[in-house]
């Protein structure tokens, strides 16, 4: 899986391409947690590449997310298509992230 | 006893269940059976025995009775020497009695009368009367269950003896009969337990396998699961396996609610309010008199990277090493200062950069010296603060070069105007094209405010791209002419008319050639190539321009991001053009991709999914 990260300002926009599945899904996760520890949590995950995500995808999502609860934060999630949207809502857990139209908007809620 | 089916229930394929019972049913069946017919047996031989003694004792006493009378009338036939009388006396009497023997014995032994005839042997009694034979039995009376001896006493004569034998009236027959009928009975009564079994035994399974799982209760078992029966051992078994998930259920339910207990302590013990300050996304340290840590919740540890429980109780010195707000909190502490105070703390060393903006204010207005620290991660703040500076500083240049130009045209088309008709001509035209340049660079500010404020919309309608394109080249002609670098548009011979919002596809394009223009220097190149297909709209802009390097290509579609190479600091621009480009473009559900070599030219692409007017 590629990740290609961008900077906005301080915010680093990380943008996965490709189905998050199991096999992905560590190197996310080893990635997200890389990112959360070299910028207290200043940044953005991308999905507008991501056609679908598994179990496993969404677990090291919720993984990092829970993660970053312990210090009043969550994973902001941008640009989510339909399907991951769906999958997020049918197991309850959206409410674990903040949701962004676009990566501007989710840049913009640093500030 | 019949076989018991064991191995047809072990073969079930029911593995946990419990397929004993049987072994249990069987054994006690046997024992049940046999303990029967021993009782039966036992009754049988008591009732007989008795029966026996009591008939034995009443037969002795009517022989006895018979005995005497018969010994009393023999006695005076005998007397009288009346031996035939006497032989019928004893036949009638021992007939009528049913006496197995009876004889009048002399004292040597000779039989004077008896009820066998062939022992009647003497013809008369003897004259001289017997004596008893030396060694001989004496003559006695005697008595036992079977036979009666009676001395008899003849007058004249001398003694002799009465013997009767009585026969026991129930014999070693009628025994053996009583026994086959004990027998007979007992069979019977094995036969009707057997029936009884068979019909019982599905519910005698059932209590067996009960049996056995209670024993599994006591031996410790506590699976709930391996103390369920077989279902089709009858209603007993699903009464049981339903007292089983009862309990099974009850206990879950215990366990539950002890979980939920458990957990709710948890809950309470972390209060609302302890639960609202770890939500706060900012760090909070309440700090005592001590300077030691009172609390701390969850975004503190994260920005002090230290764990909660460390800080607690801590001094602050000992693990902030921010020497303004250690002092701060000492000075608050020590009464020194009851105001608040702010630092700003840039993080370069070791772990995130970031800049952290560190708050110290008394929790109290009295003296307590109780002080409040709060950690805010100010980093975007300040980029973006950062980039408003330079935006205003390079907003304010921009604006300043074109009202310079128009306002010294202005200033030349006064004074030399009227006689200079063609210096008159000229300064209105670049009066208007500064104005144009003015106009696009207040167009691109209100874009970017639109964006930051996120009302950046597109007005859609109808866009004729002939005319698109013939605008843009009207407008940088005379730019490319200025400068000397050949600009041409490769346009397709006809275009569709699209759906999307003019203006601001125009401003993407503007800003794509303007920059092509801009920084390539003079004798350069740029070519706009066009292509439209049905569903797609490609603009290629190709410049023999400065370049970009691969480290600046990423980032100069952030806003207010100018390249880092010299040449372009020497170049006007606000950093927007780009950004601004990209967002309209990905508003039309597009792209602006970059591919350049340093020093050898740039090609910006935008692709745009064509949706044609209806």
């Amino acid at each position: 899986m590629k990740i290609t990260e961008q900077r906005q300002g301080a915010v680093t926009v990380l943008k996965p391409e490709g189905a998050l599945v199991e096999a992905d899904a560590p190197a996310l996760k080893a990635r997200l947690t890389e990112a959360l520890s070299a910028s207290l949590g200043r940044f953005v995950v991308d999905l507008s590449a991501v056609p679908y995500v598994d179990s496993k995808g969404l677990e090291a999502l919720v993984d990092v997310t829970e993660e970053m609860g312990r210090v009043g934060q969550a994973l902001r999630l941008c640009a989510a298509n339909k399907t991951v949207r769906e999958v997020l809502d049918l197991t309850d857990l959206a409410t674990l992230f903040d949701h962004f139209d676009d990566a501007n908007a989710a840049v913009r809620s640093f500030l | 006893m019949d076989a018991v089916p064991i191995d047809t229930l072990k073969s079930a394929p029911r593995s946990r269940l419990l397929p004993h019972g049987e072994s249990v049913v069987a054994s006690a069946g046997l024992a049940l059976a046999a303990l029967l017919l021993c009782v039966m047996s036992a009754s049988a031989w008591w009732v007989h025995h008795t029966q026996q003694t009591v008939l034995d004792a009443s037969r002795a006493t009517q022989t006895r009775a018979a005995g005497d009378l018969l010994a009393e009338t023999a006695e005076v036939l005998l007397a009288q020497d009346d031996l035939s009388a006497a032989r019928r006396l004893v036949a009638d009497t021992a007939r009528a009695h049913e006496f197995s023997s009876c004889r009048i014995v002399l004292p040597d032994g000779q039989v004077a009368a008896s009820l066998d005839v062939s022992e009647n042997k003497l013809h008369q009694l003897p004259a001289p009367w017997p004596q008893a034979r030396p060694g001989g039995a004496p003559l006695s009376a005697d008595a036992s269950r079977t036979s009666v001896n009676i001395p008899l006493a003849i007058p004249g004569r001398g003694q002799a003896q009465l013997e009767i034998s009585s026969a026991s009236s129930i014999g070693y027959g009628s025994e053996w009969e009583a026994m086959a009928g004990v027998g007979t009975i007992g069979a019977a009564a094995l036969v009707v337990l057997l029936a009884l079994y068979r019909r019982m035994r599905r519910k005698l399974r059932a209590m067996g396998a009960i049996r056995e799982a209670l024993a599994a209760v006591a031996a410790g078992e506590t699976a709930m699961a391996a103390l369920v029966i077989g279902p089709d051992l009858g209603p007993e078994a699903g009464a049981w396996n339903q007292v089983i998930a009862e309990t099974d259920r009850v206990r879950r339910q215990a366990v539950a609610e002890r979980a939920r207990e458990a957990l709710g302590r948890r809950q309470e013990s972390s209060s609302d309010l302890d639960a609202a300050c770890d939500a706060l996304p900012q760090g909070l340290l309440v700090v005592d008199e001590k300077s030691c840590v009172k609390y701390a919740n969850g975004a503190a540890a994260g920005f002090l990277r230290s764990k909660r429980d460390d800080l607690a109780g801590k001094d602050i010195g000992k693990f902030l090493d921010v020497a303004g707000v250690v002092q701060a909190v000492r000075d608050v502490a020590t009464g020194a200062s009851r105001r608040r105070q702010t630092l700003d703390v840039e993080q370069k060393d070791d772990g995130p950069a970031g800049v952290l903006r560190f708050t110290v204010r008394p929790v109290r207005r009295d003296d307590s010296g109780t002080a409040m620290i709060t950690i805010e991660d100010i980093t975007q703040q300040r980029a973006a603060e950062e980039a408003r500076h330079r935006f205003v500083a390079q907003a304010t240049h921009e604006l300043r070069t074109p009202l310079t130009n128009i306002r010294l045209y202005v200033e030349t088309a006064i004074e030399d105007g009227e006689a200079d008709p063609a210096m008159r001509s000229k300064c209105l035209n670049v009066i208007n094209g500064e104005t144009r340049r003015l106009e696009r660079i207040v167009g691109e500010m209100l874009s970017v405010a639109e964006i930051e404020a996120g009302s950046f919309k597109l007005q859609t309608d109808d866009v004729r791209l002939d005319q698109l394109f013939e605008d843009l080249l009207a407008d940088y002609q005379q730019q490319a002419l200025d400068k000397n670098v050949t600009l041409t548009f490769h346009l397709p011979p006809k275009f569709p008319v699209v759906q999307g919002d003019r203006d601001k596809i125009l401003l993407a394009l503007h800003n794509l050639v303007g920059n092509a223009l801009k920084y390539t220097p003079e004798t350069g190149k740029v070519d706009v190539v066009v292509e439209a297909t049905e569903k797609l709209l490609s603009v290629q802009v190709r410049d023999t321009g400065i370049g970009i390097s691969d480290e600046d290509a990423e980032k100069i579609f952030d806003r207010f991001y100018r390249a880092r190479d010299p040449r372009v600091a020497k170049i006007t621009g606000s950093g927007l053009g780009l950004t601004l480009a990209r967002e309209v473009v990905r508003l039309h559900g597009g792209d602006v991709t970059v591919e350049s070599r340093l020093n050898q030219g740039s090609t910006f692409t935008i692709t745009l999914p064509m949706k044609t007017a209806a």
